[in-house]
């Protein structure tokens, strides 16, 4: 009790070098807990963003680019596939299901999707979950929105609001599809994809924003409320479901020999990995500089605590002669480092949490990572349990110093 | 109450000459006794014997009746804890601790001076406010920094922190050193004045033969060797 009085504020009496100590510790503790969360949730977000699809087939481009651009939103595909391109590969035995998608236009920044209704019944994500609707209802006209849950709340937008959608990608579009405004039936529950950050209009409406005639000579055939039976010229990409994975394999090969087109299809969970495992390197380093950061400002630590224990050698003798015996005095030292490391890991996780609240959306608006603001888990325990556990060690080298001090020089004061 | 029976010391099992050797030394209870040295002539080394942090070479170091050479080193840092009151030459305050918070810790390592302290007054900061205004430091600086108190006001903290829970032996190793020849004598007389009330025992080390005539004996540690 006596000892972690003197510790406490032999500590606070030195404040200056332990406050320095104390952040350094504290600031790497943060970039540990950061990369670590953000490596952690980046590798999830990834793998969750997608699943239960089999091949997804675009445009010959390479096959990281094609997962980027038709699942990730991020860059785009020059090119197409055509209708009937489309049509052919998804009429072939063994194909269970297709989703159309066309991307290219964007609303106040968000992305717009074109697909059909089987959007709503076979795209899955995480666990093989179905999107839900939070509120309202698929698509049914030609004119209807639904929304990702993100775009919903960032932009404020409601069930019956009416919105317009702009050629091309971004907020400064000069060209507005002003006479073509969509009215919104529904909007998701929250995926933690980029579904959330997608508007999705009917594949149909596509052409027609763009002036196509598509829609326009089927009009007369059809009921107004339920018309969604145009389509594009070309969709950008269309993933599909098979029946065995034996079908899957034969239609990949055929897809990637297809003579009429030069068209590309990927497994998305091999491309996911391929691409998980390019960013490994980076991860790694990542990881690798933060453990380093920690080894200095633990040697910092050491620094700091050698150069005071010369000077406080009359401080060990002046407790030696009250009587305090040479274990307490190896207690004492030991006891201000791991103080000192115990406090560095207090401050760090709460410099991690700010940078969290501070930088979660950032992460996911530029990154597509949706970053988990939660209570520790147990492998960041486990670092900072290693950290503590580190400082502690390193700590017990002044100590043992201490203890030798306290025996050699016993009560004659050196300095 | 100390007695000394041909103490030799080493400081290496190797050294030809040993670096204290006494044949006999007896102090009484309540004695001042100041012992005279000059530098070299070992006399930390005896008062590290005495303080039992050192263990004499071969012959018995007897302190109330406990021959310290035959205690463990646990044993004898409890024993010195307990009855043994330790001011140094100069500085020997802790600086991160008020004055009163130092003469505290004169009897935090031991429980038995602290049960003395206690039977005395209420609470360890009562006892030590007393102590502190018996040896003449004012109460407006029992809470300052301890740099900012003079060398002398350092000295009285340091001494009350030696007999906080009234230890049976106190042991000045050079107190007065680092004060001027009036300081000294004042100094002096409030130890004496504070070692009968509590009924210590006081080893007064120096080397300095002026303050010789204040003392009840004295002893020349450099004849004391001599004796055959």
């Amino acid at each position: 009790m006596i000892l972690a009085k003197l510790a406490y504020k032999s500590l606070l009496n030195r404040r200056a070098s332990v406050l320095l100590t104390l952040f350094t510790i504290a600031i790497s503790v943060m970039l540990l807990l950061s990369i670590e969360r953000v490596r952690i949730d980046a590798k999830s977000s990834f793998s969750n963003t997608i699943s239960g699809t089999d091949l997804i087939v675009g445009a010959r481009t390479g096959d990281i680019q094609l997962l980027l651009s038709s699942v990730f939103r991020i860059g785009h595909t020059n090119n197409g596939v055509s209708w009937k391109s489309y049509q052919y590969i998804t009429s072939q035995r063994g194909v269970k299901w297709s989703i159309p998608i066309s991307l290219g236009d964007s609303h106040k920044g968000q992305a717009v999707l074109g697909t059909t209704l089987d959007y709503f019944n076979h795209y899955r994500f995480a666990k093989k979950q179905n999107l839900t609707f939070n509120k309202g209802r698929p698509f049914a006209a030609i004119n209807e929105v639904v929304l990702g849950s993100e775009v919903a709340t960032k932009l404020g937008y409601k069930l019956g609001d009416n919105i317009v959608i702009s050629h091309g990608m971004g907020n400064t579009s000069f060209h507005h599809h002003q006479d073509n405004p969509f009215k919104v039936v529904g909007v998701f529950n929250p995926t933690g994809t980029p579904v959330d950050k997608t508007l999705h209009i009917p594949l149909a409406a596509i052409d027609l924003i763009h002036g196509g005639k598509a829609s326009l000579e089927h009009e007369h055939e059809h009921d107004e409320h339920n018309n969604l039976t145009g389509h594009p010229k070309q969709v950008t990409a269309f993933l599909m479901g098979f029946n065995s994975p034996l079908y899957m394999l034969q239609i990949r090969r055929n897809i990637n020999q297809y003579k009429p087109e030069a068209l590309l299809a990927i497994m998305p969970t091999v491309t996911l990995k391929e691409l998980w495992e390019m960013l490994a390197i980076v991860e790694k380093t990542l990881l690798l500089f933060s453990f380093v950061v920690i080894l200095i400002s633990l040697l910092g630590m050491l620094t700091t605590l050698l150069a005071n224990l010369n000077q406080r050698r009359r401080e060990l003798a002046i407790l030696r002669s009250v009587g305090a015996r040479p274990w307490q005095l190896f207690t004492l030292i030991s006891m201000e480092s791991l103080l000192t490391t115990l406090l560095g890991c207090v401050v760090g996780c709460a410099l991690f949490y700010s940078t969290l609240f501070l930088g979660a959306d950032y992460l996911q608006s530029h990154a597509g990572i949706s970053v988990n603001i939660a209570m520790l888990s147990r492998y960041e325990l486990t670092l900072i349990g290693v950290i503590m556990a580190a400082g502690f060690i390193i700590g017990l080298i002044p100590a043992t110093r201490a203890y030798f001090y306290s025996l050699s020089d016993g009560m004659s004061i050196k300095t | 109450m100390i007695n000394l029976k041909n103490v030799t010391f080493k400081w290496h099992k190797s050294d030809s000459s040993p670096t204290l050797n006494i044949k006999g030394l007896v102090i009484e209870k309540g004695e001042h006794i100041f012992l005279h040295g000059p530098s070299g002539s070992g006399k930390s080394t005896l008062l590290a014997i005495l303080a039992g942090i050192n263990t004499a070479t071969s012959g018995d170091v007897t302190l109330l009746n406990q021959t310290l050479n035959k205690l463990n080193n646990t044993k004898r840092d409890i024993f010195r804890a307990d009855h043994i009151g330790i001011i140094f030459q100069n500085f020997n305050l802790l600086p991160y601790l008020s004055p009163l918070e130092n003469v505290v810790l004169g009897c935090q390592f031991s429980k038995s001076r602290q049960q003395k302290a206690l039977s005395q007054s209420a609470t360890l900061n009562t006892e030590a406010t007393q102590l502190l205004n018996a040896l003449g430091l004012t109460e407006q600086n029992h809470n300052k920094n301890v740099a900012e108190l003079s060398i002398g006001q350092q000295q009285r903290v340091a001494a009350a922190r030696a007999f906080i829970g009234n230890p049976e032996i106190i042991i000045a190793d050079e107190p007065t050193s680092a004060l001027d020849t009036q300081n000294r004598e004042s100094f002096i007389n409030l130890l004496f004045k504070q070692a009968n009330n509590s009924n210590s025992t006081l080893v007064f080390v120096s080397h300095d033969e002026t303050l010789k005539p204040l003392f009840d004996r004295f002893i020349d540690l450099i004849s004391l060797q001599e004796q055959v």
